[in-house]
């Protein structure tokens, strides 16, 4: 080591260490400020915001019984939330105010709160707008989300609905459920009728059922309108899913659905039609049929060479 | 000072916002896929084609083109799909898609190019999916690769 060098690590004797005020690097307060941004972000997604049940859970089996449904009526609308927020309430969402161009509020909603034959149909055969809610007009359509639930399920989703966010109207009982079901199935197959047909057969009575024809159309040759989607502004076609899917993609694509529509415009509204979540409302077996349904529709001879 | 504070303070919010958003836009898609597609799209977004034949050049500037409409081509340039039967069934999806502007003469050199492409670049992976095959879909396989190898090798 150099003598010049050794001199400069020895601090001179006389010079006195002095202390002054110097601003805040920015870097630590940039740093600081992202960790509490991580850590709230962390403390949304991994806490229970405070609620007492995760932080003091329960210390007796009495309090535990307090939070079990006592009656018939308690555990019915439980259920019926569960399977409201489920299915419906991706749209519809949770606190039922709806979705402004994609689903109309039901809360306040004159819809939920008027008879139950009239309610018990949207779900069960879907519906077609414009219709008027709460004073506004809205021209969409709907899917019979409902028509794979049983008769209990829907009157408990019903009687959520009727009872939740301000809506003050009574109880669905199934046995109205039934009678509104029988009511509307007008010339749709019997479970008798239904075990004869072959499954292409089936898959298209499934196609009704579900009402996939009021978005992909009658003959599923799509050209329903979709504004600022993608795909031409329109819901595809299904006559060719046989050349771009395994049966098991296509059911798989069917059950997760399509929640976000790609749009034409980046800028441009969200198109009001998407494919439903389908999974936890068509049973496993109408899938099958329904899958060798759409198979059958492409085209016979017609040929890609590929 | 006061207006750095302020500037610094928007700039706070301004992240929080889009931090808030990707979170809100990652629960709309399912997870799986996501994380899948993701994946596929940090890879290189371009495949050297300079040693493959002319044609197939030619195919690859159909694919650039009709592919990147709709989505990053790393995104199919890096994907798990490697066979015949895939890329056609992948391609054949997009193309059916209203509005894709992809016909099937264009259709066709897209699949050629994804079918050449992936046994040259992709050949691990191709030999390992052929391997899992039962003896008539691995014959049917290879004679589809062969067939487009055939094509264009040599001219």
């Amino acid at each position: 080591m150099s003598d010049e060098l050794k001199s400069s690590l020895v601090r001179p004797s006389d010079a006195e260490p002095t202390a002054a005020r110097t601003t805040v690097p920015i870097w630590i307060i940039l740093l600081t400020l992202l960790l509490l941004f991580l850590g709230a972000v962390y403390f949304d997604r991994h806490s229970g915001w405070f609620d007492k049940q995760v932080y003091t859970p329960y210390t007796t089996s009495e309090e535990l019984a307090l939070y079990q449904p006592k009656s018939g009526a308690a555990s019915m609308l439980a259920h019926g939330k569960t399977a409201y927020e489920t299915v419906c309430g991706v749209c519809h969402g949770s606190d039922g105010l709806g979705k402004p161009g994609q689903a109309p509020p039901l809360a306040g909603s004159e819809w939920v709160v008027k008879d139950v034959a009239s309610l018990a149909r949207v779900p069960l055969a879907g519906l077609n707008g414009p219709i008027q809610v709460a004073g506004q007009t809205w021209n969409l359509s709907m899917a019979p989300m409902g028509a794979g639930m049983s008769d209990a399920d829907l009157a408990a989703v019903l009687t959520y609905i009727r009872g939740a966010w301000g809506n003050k109207s009574s109880a669905v009982s199934a046995d109205e459920l039934k009678a509104a079901r029988a009511a509307i199935s007008g010339n749709a197959p019997s479970e008798a009728e239904l075990a004869k047909m072959t499954p292409v057969e089936r898959g298209h009575a499934a196609f009704q059922k579900y009402g996939c024809y009021q978005c992909h159309g009658k003959d599923a040759k799509g050209g329903v309108a979709n504004p600022n989607a993608k795909t031409a502004e329109q819901v595809p076609s299904l006559i060719y899913v046989a050349d771009g899917y395994t049966k098991d993609e296509l059911i798989a694509f069917i059950k997760r659905g399509e929640r976000v529509i790609p749009r034409l415009n980046p800028g441009g509204p969200e198109p009001p039609h998407f494919m439903p979540k389908w999974g936890p409302v068509i049973k496993d077996a109408e899938l099958d049929d329904l899958a060798a349904y759409l198979f059958s529709l492409k085209p016979k001879g017609e040929n890609l060479g590929f | 000072m006061n207006n750095k504070i302020g500037v610094f303070l928007l700039g706070v919010t301004a992240l929080a916002l889009f931090g808030t958003g990707v979170a809100c836009a990652e629960d709309q898609l399912d997870a799986e896929t996501k994380a899948r597609v993701e994946r596929f799209e940090k890879g290189p977004a371009t495949v050297d084609v300079s040693k493959y034949p002319q044609t197939i050049q030619d195919n690859y500037e159909v694919f650039s083109q009709k592919c990147a409409q709709c989505h990053k081509l790393s995104r199919p340039i890096n994907s798990d799909y490697a066979l015949p039967d895939e890329w056609s069934r992948y391609v054949k999806r997009m193309m059916h898609k209203p509005g894709s502007g992809i016909d099937s003469s264009d259709g066709k050199k897209i699949y050629e190019f994804l079918v050449y492409d992936s046994s040259v670049r992709k050949k691990a992976m191709v030999d390992d999916k052929l391997a899992k095959l039962s003896a008539d879909d691995k014959a049917a396989a290879e004679a589809k690769i062969k067939e487009v190898h055939d094509k264009y090798d040599n001219k």
